[in-house]
């Protein structure tokens, strides 16, 4: 058997789950308790293994909000950002916050189009150490297609500031976007090491605990690393929770479908989709406080109403939310709520009857209306709300920008087939958002711990771009800045996907996913003839190779 | 100029069209736009706030029939490539017709400035006319009626001067190198427009060899004074790159940064790409810098690797030929109502010409005479009898007509006469009725009697 654990540590609570094979065994669950993420994780695979044969356990996946909860209370560490922008854009027109410019430029074929400037290098070194910062971020702009300036900055750099840690922006993002690939490595950077120290306490607990299974963690694209290997990217970690539900709600639902995620809580309210079994990655990178980067994240959106949300009357206009003041009446709160109206209607047990009625009476009076009446009027705007978010998503998504013209006339139009609710007020409000967008209503069984199931059961993730110039005779990786030298100038796309699948076999290995990399298909690969006068003088090549999300082969939908 | 001062965004498309090309080695191949995306890409400029992307999507035949007569019909003569680089400019003029942009730029090919009314085939690079596209669009979707159009490629944009040609309410000026040493080889200064609509076609032939200065010297001094008077609804750029000193198809010297603070000072509500074929050395800081100077960003950053200020510069000859040039066609505009009424006066009830076009992509011989009906009560209708040869044979004959936009009943009628008259004739393969005022569209194949409609 296979026993595997899923553990999600939420906004409002630690979720924990015990999968054997394709049955859930057991779960448990533990109150978050933001000053000790670490806590309520072991707190709650505690009470999950107790009585269980820990031996027997294959596999731990966590789901934690650790790195999310850092950039947003901004505990990260002070990092001194260095850009070598090189003509276009003014970096004053990023939001990079401060950052020291150097000379220098590469093209976007990889050739220095201007030098560095070594006096200028020593410099900014020397200002870096004057302010007493120990974490040096360098980022050149095509530095993915040439990245020998940034390795020389960082050469004369680590000599005046002996001790540093010098992040450079090639090895975090290799895809096109400078100034996302500058806020991507500046986060690395400033989360690496408390993210080290939280793996290393997790390790030494599971330790204790004689768990000697392996440990994943849950990356935003849906998809595990193992503990050793997201040390070195521990911004992927960010928004794992979302990507932990949407995963689950994979596991828990007919393979190849179109669904709609909603995850309600108390004040918003989480939508995703997942088009013909595949969950929505957004299109280009995660937005992390307010900078943007090069994460694979889930698109998701967030519409702020949910259970716990006001419910208002002026001038006879009933509004609910956007913003929540306090628990539901019907939970001793001050205020009316949808859950109030949920509980007069009769759709959920949650809270005090007559309370629920006294807050809804309130509203109706307000209205010239049966309580009844008002309950409806609430739940009927709570509903419209997510049904058009939801439509928005759609059009948002058939609206993605296309660069082939085979990408724009193939673009089919998909329309939902199942909304499926996870969290604690799903099973209330989904069939209604269902009927509303004239689709199946699905509430799974484990709806309430869906979150740690996609955990558990989520498989590795990897992706691979290669891009190849073969009339300079070079080859680089996006995901890690590897280089290499190719002397067919020819080269044949059956060539380069050769070579594509070989990296990353390797990238696999690096990271310990190895047995999984067989599973990976090329997404996407093209060839560009460079034609110079009339005769091409060598070819560009990009392959794309990925795993998607998905889940384990063990894990069948029951 | 533009009423649309409520919302701050420039809108882009960018559709390099990765899978279409003329032929391998063509300059209008799939790797013209490669760089520019590896460049804007890296730039993240689609992330900014001041810009906001849009995804492409198909003009409709009936767009494409509202300009050109297509022979036999639209579809034998694009393809999904040219209906989406046509259509890109259309949604843009959606968006900026809903307030959602501020000015937009559709940076796609394949191009259309060469596309004249009547379309055979494939002439310098373009089968449709994007830019006329759009112009007829903006007319009878959003009711504009006075639009200006400025070609800034460097060749002389003559597609879409053969088109509004008669029509006094679009102002078409191109500047361009000198057609005596370069394709098209039109663009003269004599060349001003139908008799109804004189100088408003505008041509400033300029010499190989003219720099930042001399393109500046006819913005200031010509085009933006002009526009000025003329009180466009919108201005539209036709926005080649081949002005740019590495271009190898051209011989000027004009760069990034006098492309970006042209736009600037020219402020157009919308860009279409043209032409421009230095793809690595040239397209990827000239698009840089005209989307930074339509979205208000600084642009002072873009520089080619090999670009020396000041390494440029205009000998005393060019700079008179320039000046000449530009005080003659300052004299054409500031005469035009005196040469309407002068040509008004001396012409009979029909205004007549003969000319030939030659396809270069697909080596078609086109002859044609044209005719418009000087009417004192509307633009009048016009018929263009048009034969196609291809080497010792013909490829098609055809007849046109087209009744514009506010047509008098009597024009209406005479126009549908023609139509009908020219349906039994068997020389003629191909009639099409153009209905402007109406927005219909169709025509006949004359050899098995089939009508269809856009």
């Amino acid at each position: 058997m296979k026993m595997l654990i899923g553990i999600d540590v939420g906004g409002t609570t630690t979720d924990a789950v015990l999968v054997d094979g394709s049955r859930v065994e057991k779960t448990a669950y533990v109150p978050t308790d933001h000053n000790d993420l670490l806590g309520c994780l072991l707190g709650a695979l505690d009470e999950l293994v107790r009585g269980v044969d820990v031996s027997k356990i294959e596999r731990v996946v966590l789901s934690t909000t650790l790195i999310t909860n850092m950039i947003a209370e901004k505990k990260t560490d002070p990092v001194a950002l260095v850009l070598i922008p090189g003509p276009g854009t003014n970096p004053q027109d990023y939001n990079l916050g401060q950052s020291i410019i150097l000379d220098g430029a590469i093209d976007f074929r990889g050739k220095e189009i201007d030098r560095l400037n070594e006096s200028q290098i020593k410099d900014a070194a020397a200002r870096i150490k004057e302010s007493g910062v120990s974490r040096v971020a360098v980022v050149g702009k095509f530095s993915q297609r040439n990245p020998a300036q940034e390795e020389k900055v960082s050469q004369i750099m680590s000599q005046i500031l002996p001790g540093s840690k010098i992040e450079l922006g090639h090895r975090v993002s290799g895809h096109l976007n400078f100034p996302r690939r500058a806020a991507t490595t500046k986060l690395t950077l400033a989360t690496k090491e408390s993210y080290a120290r939280f793996a290393l306490a997790i390790s030494r607990a599971l330790e204790e605990r004689r768990i000697t299974a392996p440990v994943y963690i849950l990356k935003a694209d849906g998809g595990t690393l193992p503990l050793e290997g997201s040390l070195q990217m521990p911004v992927e970690t960010i928004f794992s929770g979302p990507a932990a539900s949407i995963m689950g709600v994979m596991a828990l639902t007919p393979p190849g479908q179109t669904s709609v995620v909603v995850d309600i809580g108390g004040t918003t309210t989480d939508l995703a989709l997942i088009l013909s079994g595949s969950p929505l990655l957004s299109s280009k990178g995660a937005r992390v406080d307010s900078m943007l980067t090069h994460v694979r994240a889930f698109a998701v959106r967030s519409v702020a109403i949910g259970g716990d949300s006001a419910v208002d009357v002026a001038e006879d206009c009933l509004t609910v939310g956007p913003q929540r003041n306090g628990s539901p009446f019907c939970l001793g709160g001050t205020g009316p709520t949808p859950t109030d109206a949920l509980r007069v209607l009769g759709r959920s047990s949650v809270g005090d009857l007559e309370r629920a009625k006294e807050a809804m009476a309130g509203v109706a009076s307000r209205m010239n209306c049966t309580a009844e009446k008002a309950a409806e009027m609430v739940l009927d705007s709570v509903v419209e709300k997510i049904a058009s978010q939801v439509n928005e998503m759609f059009r948002e998504w058939e609206q993605e920008p296309a660069y082939r013209i085979w990408e724009i006339m193939k673009k089919e139009k998909l329309e939902a087939q199942n909304v499926v609710g996870v969290g604690g007020a799903a099973p209330a409000l989904v069939p209604l958002i269902a009927s509303r967008l004239k689709v199946a209503s699905i509430v799974p069984e484990h709806a309430a711990v869906a979150n740690a199931i996609g955990a558990a059961v989520a498989r590795p993730t990897i992706t691979l771009n290669l891009h190849i110039d073969t009339e300079r005779g070079e080859y680089v990786t996006a995901e890690d800045g590897i280089m290499g030298k190719v002397n067919e100038k020819q080269m044949s796309l059956a060539q380069a996907e050769q070579l594509a699948r070989r990296l990353l076999v390797e990238r696999a290995g690096r990271l310990g996913i190895e047995e999984y990399a067989a599973e990976a298909l090329v997404t996407s690969s093209e060839v560009f003839n460079m034609i110079r006068g009339w005769s091409t003088v060598g070819k560009l090549l990009d392959v794309r190779m990925e795993i998607p999300a998905g889940l384990l082969s063990s894990w069948r939908c029951t | 100029m533009a009423s649309n001062a409520g919302a701050g965004k420039t809108g882009l498309i960018f559709f390099p069209a990765f899978d279409w090309a003329i032929s391998p080695t063509h300059p209008e191949r799939e790797e013209r736009l490669l760089y520019t995306r590896d460049q804007i890409f890296e730039e993240g400029l689609m992330d900014l706030p001041q810009i906001e992307e849009y995804k492409p999507r198909l003009a409709e035949n009936k767009d494409i029939a509202r300009t050109h007569f297509c022979v036999p019909d639209v579809e034998s003569q694009v393809t999904e490539a040219h209906l989406i680089a046509a259509g890109s400019t259309l949604t843009l003029a959606d968006a900026l017709e809903k307030g959602e942009i501020r000015n937009g730029f559709a940076l796609v090919r394949p191009p259309g400035h060469h596309s004249m009314r009547v379309v055979h085939g494939n002439r310098g690079f373009c089968n449709i006319n994007n830019m006329a596209i759009l112009v007829e669009y903006l007319r009878t979707k959003y009711g504009h009626k006075r639009l200006a159009v400025i070609d800034t490629d460097v060749h002389h944009g003559d597609g879409t001067q053969e088109i509004f040609w008669h029509d006094p309410e679009v102002l078409c000026i191109s500047f361009h190198q000198d057609g005596h040493t370069l394709y098209p080889g039109s663009g003269f200064v004599n060349e001003i427009g139908g008799p109804q609509a004189l100088a408003r076609t505008l041509n400033v032939p300029l010499p190989p060899g003219t720099t930042d200065e001399g393109i500046h010297y006819v913005l200031d001094n010509l085009i933006l004074p002009i526009l000025e008077e003329f009180k466009p609804d919108l201005v539209l750029n036709s926005a080649g790159q081949d002005n740019h000193y590495t271009d190898p198809l051209a011989n000027m010297r004009f760069s990034a940064n006098g492309y970006a603070r042209l736009n600037e000072k020219l402020a157009p509500d919308i860009c279409v790409l043209e032409g421009g074929y230095a793809v690595e050395t040239a397209l990827p800081y000239v698009n840089t810098g005209i989307i930074q100077a339509m979205a208000g960003l600084d642009y002072s950053h873009v520089r080619e690797p090999d670009y020396v200020p000041g390494a440029f510069v205009q000998t005393d000859a060019m700079w008179r030929e320039i000046k000449k040039t530009v005080d003659q066609v300052n004299e054409a505009w500031a005469k035009r109502e005196e040469m309407v009424q002068m040509a008004r006066e001396s012409l009979g009830d029909f205004y007549r010409r003969k000319k030939r076009v030659f396809y270069d992509t697909d080596m078609i011989n086109e002859s044609q005479e044209e005719s418009v009906r000087l009417c004192p009560d509307c633009p009048g209708y016009m018929t263009i009898t048009s034969s196609a040869q291809r080497g010792y044979g013909t490829l098609n004959n055809a007849f046109c007509v087209s009744i514009p936009r506010g047509a008098c009943s009597s024009c209406r009628e005479d126009a549908k006469e023609e139509y009908e008259e020219h349906l039994e004739d068997r020389r003629i393969g191909y009639v099409y009725l153009q209905d402007k005022d109406r927005d219909k569209f169709k025509f006949c194949n004359n050899m098995t009697h089939t009508q269809k409609g856009y």
